[in-house]
């Protein structure tokens, strides 16, 4: 019995439908959104193009982690998870094409630190150590390097680990994991730098890496849950049962608890060391729209599965899973959007050589102080509030707001900020979470479902927990 | 309490747990049972509720949480309050880390105290030995016998030996023996 998904014309409507509004939502975002360099237009499509291509590359990395750790429980569901990798082939050249469009200056995101390189007599010295990887050719390179190897894992693995039926085999299976893992933990780590740190050259993290690897984590663990539940309704995968689906739901707390952990540790850390290149990052976000987001993606990728999927019974639930799932999905998305969005979406009038460069410290700090009547945080105000509050009284608290507006209109507030997560966000997310099934049902309906001469074929049917 | 047992033993996992779930849907009500490891599967076939102990371990974590956020609050921004770092006297991010360790502590260890109280672990308990083989290669079950006629222990013995029982013997404790 070869079990094959068949890819009927209902379901490819449907697809098409979310594809044809995501289209909508491009248009729109690029005729409604014209300023910066139509940068609300680009920074979805860098959102979600980064999204969907980590979601696709952690599938990879799951079953290759698996098959190197003995995991044989996963079988059953292993073709599942590895054909979300189909959307590579969209998403890695989407992620090229913005890399190769920055040479020709259409788009912003960038555009910070080519700035700088541009004109390195206005290096700061903090950059300098980061010279060597602000170099165009290098950086698109690099990009290039990244999105050919995704895709040469993609269909390798996707071909070789269904068709595991003898020992020979096997062990070539785990030579082509081990060094998937190699390359995926290098290449995760630097694609996020390149492309998501590198928007503000001068703040840095060093947890990045993990933190938009935990963030893949979620989503792809969430889809795999999710599409693996549509299939069983569907008919298909029979063998399939809540014991399964337990396993990734208890992967998928496991995830939502490693990526708060990052997100705290990276917050709480320059919070409390309060260096200015550092906490400029969330002065940014503070008070322009994002700052709610923040908690919003805080509530909805830790909150929920915290109290939700911590029972057993809710992750062998397929209701409570799906309804969590599709939450943390949407969560992760308004995260990255969270990173993304802010700096190429704002411009500054103040500094008429350069039409949009991105913010300063002041710049920011008055921007920031324009859109929040009092300061209620205490992450934006201590950047100022360290040089006045050494004195323990309550008037502090007015002293430092006070302070900050003072700042604000002594700079001149000339920054606007176009960032936000509106209609076009959700239009161009769908979109792309058509494009995302499409090549999934695609890449799943080319081979059967489920490969019963792997020799960990039984130990996946009998799993029970 | 009762003084009078019964105890039916097996030496095979797999028998038992055969065992297990034929005296369940049969009705028959067991006192004790006695494997020296863990049954995969056994608290199914037995009929087990799903056990309590987590909902006492989130309530213990929730107290730990507002113990360790009232603890640091007051004495950060109340009993002694300094400025660190320009920082708000109550600068929730820097209370977070403690918070967390408080929480994992008070659930961790009013667990483990939740289930040596439950289970009898307690130190002064003098446990009831039905058999010492059940920590090395048996596997039994009892049944309070205290009160009950001969033809129904009878019985009993006949249901434990069509379902396997390598041996059934009946154990009497002194009154005051164990707890």
């Amino acid at each position: 019995m070869t079990e094959k998904f068949q890819f009927d014309s209902k379901l490819k409507k449907n697809l098409f439908i979310a594809m044809g509004l995501g289209l909508v939502g491009l248009v729109l975002a690029f005729v409604l959104y014209p300023h910066n360099s139509h940068s609300r237009f680009w920074t979805n499509i860098l959102v979600n193009s980064y999204y969907f291509t980590g979601i696709g590359i952690f599938g990879l990395f799951f079953v290759a982690a698996h098959q190197l750790g003995y995991g044989g429980w996963i079988v059953l569901v292993r073709r599942v998870i590895m054909s979300m990798s189909g959307f590579v082939f969209v998403g890695a050249p989407l992620l090229l094409l913005i890399a190769l469009l920055t040479w020709g200056n259409v788009h912003n995101i960038y555009d910070h630190w080519l700035h700088v390189i541009k004109h390195p007599e206005s290096l700061p010295e903090s950059m300098t150590t980061k010279a060597v990887f602000f170099n165009l050719t290098f950086w698109t390179a690099r990009i290039a390097v990244y999105a050919i190897l995704w895709m040469l894992f993609a269909r390798i693995i996707t071909k070789y680990f269904g068709n595991i039926t003898d020992k020979r085999s096997y062990k070539i299976s785990k030579l082509i994991a081990a060094m998937w893992i190699v390359v995926f933990a290098v290449s995760e780590s630097f694609v996020s730098w390149d492309m998501i740190m590198s928007i503000d050259p001068h703040w840095y993290s060093t947890l990045f890496g993990w933190y938009n690897f935990a963030s893949y984590g979620c989503g792809a663990l969430s889809f795999a849950i999710l599409l693996t539940i549509y299939l069983k309704s569907k008919g298909y995968l029979a063998q399939v049962n809540e014991n399964h689906i337990h396993d990734l739901g208890v992967f998928l707390f496991g995830f939502s608890i490693f990526w708060t952990y990052l997100w705290f540790s990276q917050y709480m850390l320059q919070w409390y060391a309060n260096i200015p290149e550092d906490t400029m990052y969330w002065v940014k976000r503070a008070g322009t729209g994002f700052h709610t987001s923040m908690f919003v993606s805080l509530a909805i990728n830790f909150v929920l599965p915290l109290l939700v999927i911590i029972k057993r019974g809710a992750k062998r639930n397929f209701k409570t899973i799906s309804f969590v799932s599709v939450m943390i999905i949407i969560g992760h998305h308004i995260d990255f959007c969270n990173m993304v969005m802010y700096e190429p979406n704002v411009i500054s009038t103040g500094h008429g050589e350069h039409g949009h460069h991105a913010l300063n410290s002041n710049e920011a700090t008055a921007l920031y102080a324009e859109n929040t009547e009092a300061v209620k945080e205490p992450a934006a105000a201590t950047e100022h509030a360290a040089t006045d509050a050494v004195t323990a009284k309550p008037e502090v608290k007015a002293a430092e707001s006070a302070h900050v507006e003072a700042h604000g209109h002594e700079h001149g507030s000339t920054a606007k900020s176009y960032a936000g997560f509106g209609l076009v966000e959700i239009l161009i997310f769908i979109g792309f979470t058509g494009v995302f099934l499409y090549m999934f049902f695609n890449e799943l309906s080319k081979h059967p479902l489920v490969n019963e001469q792997d020799p960990y074929f039984k130990e996946s049917q009998r799993h029970h927990i | 309490m009762s003084n009078k047992f019964l105890i039916g033993m097996w030496d095979h996992e797999e028998v038992f747990l055969h065992a297990a779930k034929h005296l369940t849907h049969d009705g028959v009500e067991i006192h004790e049972t006695l494997t020296p490891f863990p049954v995969h599967g056994l608290e199914h076939a037995l009929g087990y509720r799903e056990t309590r102990l987590h909902t006492a371990g989130f309530l213990y974590g929730i107290t730990g949480t507002t113990m360790a956020l009232l603890l640091m609050g007051w004495i950060m921004s109340v009993n002694y309050p300094i400025v660190f770092g320009g920082k708000p006297f109550f600068a929730l991010p820097s209370f977070i880390p403690i918070t967390f360790e408080l929480t994992v502590l008070f659930s961790a260890v009013g667990m483990v105290l939740t289930y040596c109280t439950r289970n009898k672990l307690f130190p002064g308990y003098v446990p009831r030995i039905y058999d010492p083989r059940t920590t090395d290669d048996r596997f039994a079950f009892v049944f309070d016998i205290e009160g009950k006629s001969e033809a129904d222990v009878a019985k009993l013995r006949t249901i434990c030996e069509s379902n396997g029982a390598v041996e059934i013997k009946t154990k009497e404790f002194k009154e005051g023996d164990g707890l």
